[in-house]
């Protein structure tokens, strides 16, 4: 305590240098989740048939459990699917099941927002895209999607402040993020100080999640341009 | 998959022993979620200065941070201010027998009071003005008004994300197993311990969570529905 000012200042550099590794691990199931949180969607608005099922199955248990037990299942269980094919995986990186775990995870989270989102939008602007000879294609990319994405916004910007916060669980497994040094750091000078370096950690997680939130501010602006009154 | 299902079976009945450990966490640390998110909505609501800028700040900053920092941050920390109190009123801090469970409730309730500021205040100023001038006009009090014309109408709209809230902490409560706290999650990673059958102890606690889940889930769902009668706008005669 008498000296955790300095500690504080010590393990900061130190932390800010994994700042890049916790951005990937929050980058990646962004871009998954956006992929695949859409196809989970478009499944689960359309007709009921086994994948509606299946993935509605799939939506239910990843937002059912914890993401930790999550993270746990799939460190001790895919290398065991794995087993019977003959290919070795426990050597792979720990960050590899944490991402697999939670690009699962967050697709769920992120298919339920978007498919409140398609049932809020107005369904006769897609009928006014057909009628101007839209194919459909075209009016997924031009009415559907941007029309989803900003009502789902306001929710995604949770979502994305959520998964940010829950990349700092990862270090259970051995990932070494920002929490996962600062964790080695109070492993290091056991027994004092281990506050200030959590406060360390702490001022680069909030500062990472002010930037997401100026982000999402300035998109929330971008998808509802149209919105503008015209003066 | 070769999976040690006799064990699993044999496993159930002990990881369920713990269920009550992980409700009861849940249900301890959402009463002081409450209590926070009261006393701090209050203090937004009223406008009190000074402290309205710092409870603000604290809850922004909390939102901002995760929760396995506050966890550890709380199992770290409060035993040395337990330790400031050593002798006051009697108190005697054991050092041998740290209340783990006491340290998670203290960081869930502080985590989840920040949520739940933002309810309290916006489910109170969503109920009219009017009806607080209509109950002064009968002659109510400000803490009759409040108890038996506010509140009750600001419960309902609160409702829906309270309900969203505890499905949330429900889920986060697996975070204590991390700071030592014998909940539902390492209490299946324990009863792994004699035979190393890891992975089926967690799709035990897996199962258990989801079923427990979903169950909560319908039973809010019921209770919403319940609730939703009291919402309905008062027909002019």
């Amino acid at each position: 305590m008498w000296r955790g000012h300095e500690l504080f200042a010590e393990s900061l550099p130190v932390l800010v240098e994994y700042i890049p590794i916790t951005l990937i691990y929050f980058m990646i199931p962004t871009v998954v989740a956006l992929i695949l949180g859409a196809l989970i969607c478009a499944v689960r608005v359309g007709k009921k048939n086994i994948l509606y099922y299946l993935v509605s199955l799939f939506v239910s248990f990843f937002r059912g459990t914890p993401g930790l037990v999550q993270i746990y299942l799939v460190f001790f269980g895919l290398p065991k699917l794995f087993e019977p094919f003959g290919i070795n995986i426990n050597r792979w990186d720990a960050g590899i099941f944490y991402l697999i775990a939670t690009c699962c995870n967050f697709s769920s989270f992120v298919s339920e927002a978007m498919r409140g989102a398609y049932e809020a939008i107005d369904k006769n602007q897609i009928e006014a895209g057909y009628s101007i000879g839209y194919s459909r294609w075209q009016c997924f990319w031009h009415v559907t999607a941007p029309l989803t994405m900003q009502i789902a916004l306001p929710n995604l910007k949770n979502l994305e402040i959520d998964l940010l916060k829950g990349t700092a669980v990862a270090y259970v497994i051995g990932v070494v993020d920002v929490m996962g040094r600062a964790d080695k750091i109070i492993a290091q000078h056991r027994g004092y100080g281990q506050i200030w370096i959590l406060l360390a950690a702490a001022v680069i997680y909030f500062l990472i999640n002010v930037a997401i939130e100026v982000i999402f501010n300035w998109l929330t602006a971008f998808f509802s341009r149209h919105e503008r009154g015209i003066a | 998959m070769n999976l040690n299902y006799k064990f699993m079976l044999e496993d159930i009945p002990v990881v369920l022993k713990a269920l009550p450990v992980t409700l009861e966490l849940t249900f301890i640390s959402l009463f002081f979620a409450l209590v926070v998110a009261a006393i701090f909505g209050i203090f937004i609501l009223k406008k009190v200065p000074v402290v309205y800028h710092l409870v603000i700040a604290l809850n922004t900053f909390i939102k901002g941070i995760p929760l396995i920092v506050q966890l550890l941050f709380c199992y770290y920390a409060l035993p040395y201010i337990l330790r400031m109190f050593e002798g006051f009123l009697g108190y005697h801090y054991d050092q041998k027998h740290p209340s783990y469970f006491a340290f998670a409730v203290v960081a869930f309730a502080f985590n989840y009071g920040a949520y739940l500021t933002d309810v309290v205040v916006s489910s109170y100023r969503a109920v009219e003005r009017e009806q607080l001038e209509a109950a002064y006009s009968i002659g109510m009090g400000v803490w009759k008004a409040h108890i038996f014309i506010i509140i009750p109408q600001a419960v309902v709209i609160a409702l829906p994300n309270l309900a969203n809230y505890f499905m949330w902490l429900l889920k986060a409560t697996s975070l204590a197993s991390v700071v030592n706290v014998f909940e539902l999650l390492s209490t299946a990673r324990a009863s792994t311990a004699v035979n190393y059958a890891i992975l089926e102890g967690y799709l035990v606690a897996a199962g258990i969570y989801w079923i427990v889940c979903i169950v909560v889930e319908r039973g809010l769902l019921y209770l919403n529905r319940r609730m939703s009668r009291y919402r309905g706008e008062v027909k002019a005669v």
